[in-house]
């Protein structure tokens, strides 16, 4: 399994079916016990044995940020709307997949000869926003992308740079592929690995995983947004890709245990693991349901830093991914 | 008992979100001949069951209401409001409410008359800091009578209009536990596999307490979740709004896909007409709670279109809210443990 | 005394995600005034004191330990650190405000006067001077993740009322210990949980309340105030008594539960105020809530200045407050 395969597959948040079907191979191979929970998520078990080590939960989710068609003008154009943060003015001029079958489709917009001034300004928001297929009218839009169809940017995965990726769903398919690394891993106490359903619109999937996992120690794998070019200060800046797996001290879904942001770091610097702190308090993702779910977790997050999240080309370095895999396993083998 | 004098008596129950005694009270009755078991718990849920082997579906629709409480008590007795659940403040003016106090009493919402306002100030709208009830009597007795914290509930008036549209208040969304009832009626001449919970909930409009809890406490295998949506006025973006005349049913990651294709098949099966509604994310509706209720639960949401949803003249199609309680009744009758297989593939 | 509690409570460091050295003082407070004492994955303090009837309902009473900060998310090159609320922490507040981290380094909270014409003050805006020259001088002192609170700084004003930062939910906290420690062959069990990260969400009661075993839940929090010139909602002022919640936005109180209040201020003979919010929430909104569903009510104390460096209470709503707690778990429920 590679980062190109799982970047490729379809899989927003509400169809994650074929990013499930990968993953439930890969998975199927490096572990005895994988299966399919009530929320849609992949649950790989690993148990050692011994009572006295705390039980952990490794976590990433399937999903990615997509739209999803609302309705089909007279001459045959897609309304649609988000699914998961998008903000609107990334959608303009881009090129999309509409439904697993692939039907292709472009976010067009008006010309910039036609518009005014004051059109030049406004931004476009999702109802001024169309997917032209090409159709010629209604009835044929409505064949072929029905209501309800999913769509997601249209990027083929690519290395560029120095050591660079430019792809779709980085957020959070670094995450699942680390997951399948630690899944080679053996564990003296309970391990999980929990391939998480719909946490860009809400943290869903990982609700339902938490419930029913309740584990001592969960670490979230994720992507996180990176915003350190241009003439960005440095407090703005967030993370840089580069320098390593970013740790998280705090975000708007969960404040991090102590105990184990700074045992993160001591691993790290212990197998010289390149790390950095994520330096802002933003986002929210699935370690908050974890850690409040039930009886409560203690929960640390793992991110690698992601240029231009929840676009349709997020860039980060392939040695930030390596890292966040590294530490994962080497924080694994520290308990 | 009759689908339109259910919902003409339920309507007038009192029931604010967080208060629903009074109507709980009613619903439970109005289920007990057509189930096996009633029961009202911590939250004021309506719990009615009817005894299966099969899956556990619940079906959730909620009885509270908006409405209003008073939050202060001016010298003149005039009484200041807050909020309960969102009330559009423009809805207010020149409204007749009752006020629960150590009585019933009527009042009238009353604001600064329009010909003592500057122009400025009559081209906005009032905010309900600007409005007051008046209770027709002096300061000291109302001091006597009402207190920070009772309740002011919106008045009830059921009307007839044509072919078969009536208004009335808290169609939203007593109208769909008319629905629930229709169907519950109506399983009384059909066979079900299925170990069928009906639950009229509590606090929806105040964030879907009751809905979470009563999922917690059931542990559904399916559920299905009845709320009312928007139908077509002048204005409303069309995407946005659907027909008077038939339910819709919603699609969208909340909602379960495969269980959702159930319910398609069950309406073509019995001629039941549905449109679609798709929802990119919150349905802010009791099915967001439910469908992540322990580790997750698959559930679909049926809706029935409303007119002038959250004032006191919601209008719906009577025939409509019939046509939902076959469809419920069909589903219920048509749910197999083998669905169990099929929800991921 | 009652006084005192508050005024020990009031002076330990405890933002939310780090409440330990607030869970260790009431550990020590609480030694031997209780049956059992626990700590879980989220730090929650929660303690037990069992009731003398055979048909004893099981209370459980939250009052959170954390109190809102600032966290350092960077530091500039010149030693200065940037930082991001915890909780709800308006910029505006903290301007030229003694703040303290744990290990008691102080700096001064400054806005940037240079605001480019904004009329409010944002996060980004504010920077933590500890006096360090450097940015390496100021990672020798503190780190980031670090959380700085106001510095304690207790304050008697006039013959009743006490300024303090922390108020909330201290204030809360030292009546539930008192309550602990005085209660003495009450009718119920008593579950005292001293929850953490309420600022944040009420994550900790959140947990607390799925393990707890419990038949009523009962929130003590601090609630605004409406007797100063501008302010007048909600309809409460200090000195006229703890205030009964009806409603805020994370609950409406179970009717009964709320009468009960009622009921158990008038037998201890404390007169109560009446309390409806248009915003803010308590532990209660997440005990209500929790599994299947509890009824749940909320005794407040009125707070002047809610989330500033002085929170001001009257001793005298503390004092019924814990009156009518002593009462209200010996009541037939």
């Amino acid at each position: 399994m590679d980062l190109r395969t799982l970047t490729e597959a379809f899989g927003p948040s509400g169809q994650e079916n074929e990013v499930r079907k990968l993953i439930l191979d890969a998975a199927g191979k490096l572990c005895g016990d994988v299966s399919v929970d009530r929320s849609g998520n992949v649950i790989c078990r690993k148990k050692g044995g011994d009572p006295g080590k705390p039980s952990v939960t490794f976590a990433a989710h399937m999903d990615e940020i997509g739209f999803i068609v609302t309705g089909h003008t007279d001459d045959g154009l897609l309304r649609f709307q988000p699914v998961g943060g998008v903000d609107p003015r990334v959608a303009v001029s881009k090129w999309v997949l509409v439904g697993p079958e692939r039907v292709k489709g472009v976010i067009g917009a008006m010309a910039i000869h036609l518009q005014t001034k004051a059109d030049r300004e406004r931004v476009l928001d999702y109802d001024a926003l169309y997917i032209d297929i090409g159709a010629r009218e209604q009835k044929e839009a409505e064949k072929l992308c029905p209501l309800g169809s999913y769509a997601v940017f249209d990027t083929p995965y690519t290395e560029f740079g120095d050591g660079f990726v430019a792809a779709r769903a980085l957020d959070d398919r670094v995450g699942c592929l680390s997951l399948l690394r630690i899944l080679e891993s053996e564990y003296a106490g309970e391990l999980c690995c929990a391939f998480v359903t719909q946490e860009e619109v809400g943290l869903r999937g990982s609700t339902g995983a938490a419930f029913h996992l309740q584990s001592d120690i969960v670490i979230v794998l994720e992507g996180t947004a990176a915003n350190d070019l241009g003439d960005t200060p440095e407090r703005f800046q967030v993370c840089v890709p580069g320098r390593g797996v970013a740790i998280s001290f705090m975000d708007l879904a969960s404040i991090a245990d102590t105990q184990l942001f700074s045992a993160l770091q001591d691993v790290a610097m212990e197998h010289n693991i390149p790390y950095q702190i994520k330096r802002a308090v933003t986002g929210g993702n699935d370690a908050g349901s974890f850690q409040r779910s039930g009886k409560g977790a203690r929960t640390c997050v793992l991110s690698v830093p992601c240029r231009y999240i929840h676009s349709g080309n997020n860039v980060a370095k392939l040695s930030d991914i390596k890292a966040q895999a590294d530490l994962a396993v080497a924080f694994l083998n520290s308990l | 008992m009759q689908a339109d004098d259910f919902l003409r008596d339920v309507t007038a129950m009192r029931g604010l979100s967080g208060d629903e005694g009074e109507v709980s009270a009613f619903v439970a009755d109005a289920f007990r001949p057509y189930c096996d078991e009633v029961t009202i718990d911590a939250m004021n849920n309506v719990i009615a069951r009817k005894k299966g082997t099969g899956p556990k579906v619940m079906f959730c629709a909620h009885l509270d209401e908006i409405g209003l409480m008073v939050v202060s008590i001016e010298e003149d007795g005039s009484l200041r409001l807050g909020q309960v659940g969102g009330v559009d403040p423009r809805i207010l003016p020149g409204q007749r409410v009752f006020v629960y106090g150590r009585e019933k009493l009527m009042g009238v919402i009353g604001a600064k008359a329009p010909h003592l306002l500057s122009e400025e100030e009559r081209k906005k709208n009032y905010t309900r800091e600007d409005l007051y009830v008046d209770l027709g009597l002096p300061g000291d007795r109302v001091r006597e009578l009402v207190r920070v914290g009772d309740q002011v509930q919106l008045d009830h008036r059921y009307t007839e209009l044509q072919n078969g549209r009536i208004a009335v208040k808290t169609c939203d969304d007593r109208a769909c536990v008319a629905i629930m009832l229709q169907a519950a009626r109506l399983l009384q001449g059909l066979r079900h596999e299925a170990d069928l919970y009906f639950v009229a909930s509590a606090q929806e409009e105040v964030g879907s307490r009751g809905a979470m809890t009563s999922a917690f406490a059931l542990e559904p295998d399916f559920a299905v979740a009845l709320d009312v949506c928007h139908a077509s006025t002048p204005g409303a973006p069309a995407w946005r709004t659907h027909k008077l005349d038939s339910l819709v049913a919603s699609m969208g990651p909340y909602i379960h896909p495969a269980l959702r294709e159930k319910l398609t098949e069950t309406a073509q099966e019995n001629n039941i007409s549905l449109q679609t509604a798709v929802v990119p994310r919150y349905t802010s509706t009791d099915a967001d709670q439910i469908g992540e209720s322990r580790s997750g639960v698959p559930t679909v949401l049926l809706e029935l279109p409303l007119k002038y949803m959250h004032t006191t003249v919601e209008m719906l199609d009577l025939h409509v809210l019939k046509e939902g309680g076959r469809l419920l009744a069909h589903f219920a009758a048509a749910v197999r443990a083998s669905w169990e297989d099929e929800l991921w593939t | 005394m009652l006084r005192d509690t508050l005024q020990t409570l009031l002076s330990v460091y405890g933002p939310a995600g780090q409440e330990h050295a607030v869970a260790d003082k009431l550990r020590e407070l609480l030694s031997g005034h209780v049956d059992s004492m626990k700590t879980d994955a989220l730090g929650n303090l929660i303690v037990e004191k069992f009731g003398s009837d055979e048909n004893a309902r099981t209370i459980m009473i939250s009052a959170h330990m954390d109190h809102i900060g600032l966290v350092v998310t960077h530091i500039e090159k010149e030693g200065f650190l940037r930082v991001h609320a915890v909780g709800g922490i308006n910029p505006g507040s903290v301007w030229g405000r003694k703040m303290v981290f744990s290990d008691g380094t102080p700096g001064i909270c400054v806005i940037e006067p240079n605001t480019k014409g904004k009329t409010k003050p944002e996060m980004a805006d504010l920077f933590i001077d500890i006096g360090a020259s450097s940015r390496e001088e100021a990672e020798k002192m503190v780190a980031i993740g670090d959380v700085a609170v106001y510095a304690p700084d207790f304050t008697a004003l006039g013959r009743h009322k006490v300024a303090s930062p922390a108020m909330d939910d201290r204030c809360a906290c030292a009546l539930l210990a008192e309550l602990m420690m005085y209660a003495d062959g009450q009718k119920h069990n008593i579950v005292g949980v001293f929850s953490t990260q309420e600022e944040v969400g009420l994550r900790g009661a959140t947990v607390a309340a799925y393990t707890v075993q419990r038949d009523i839940g009962l929130a003590l929090d601090v609630t605004a105030w409406g007797d100063t010139p501008e302010t007048k909602l909600p309809a409460v002022k200090l000195g006229e008594g703890p205030a009964v919640k009806i409603m805020d936005r994370s609950m409406i109180a179970t009717p009964w539960v709320r009468d009960k209040l009622f009921e158990a201020a008038e037998a201890a003979g404390v007169s109560v105020q009446r309390e409806v919010l248009a915003f803010g929430g308590t532990d209660g909104g997440a005990i209500q809530k929790s599994r299947g569903g509890v009824p749940t009510g909320t005794l407040s104390i009125p707070c002047r200045y809610v989330h500033s460096a002085n929170e001001v209470i009257d001793m005298r709503d503390m004092e019924g407050a814990l009156k009518v707690l002593l009462q209200f778990v010996d009541l037939s429920l």
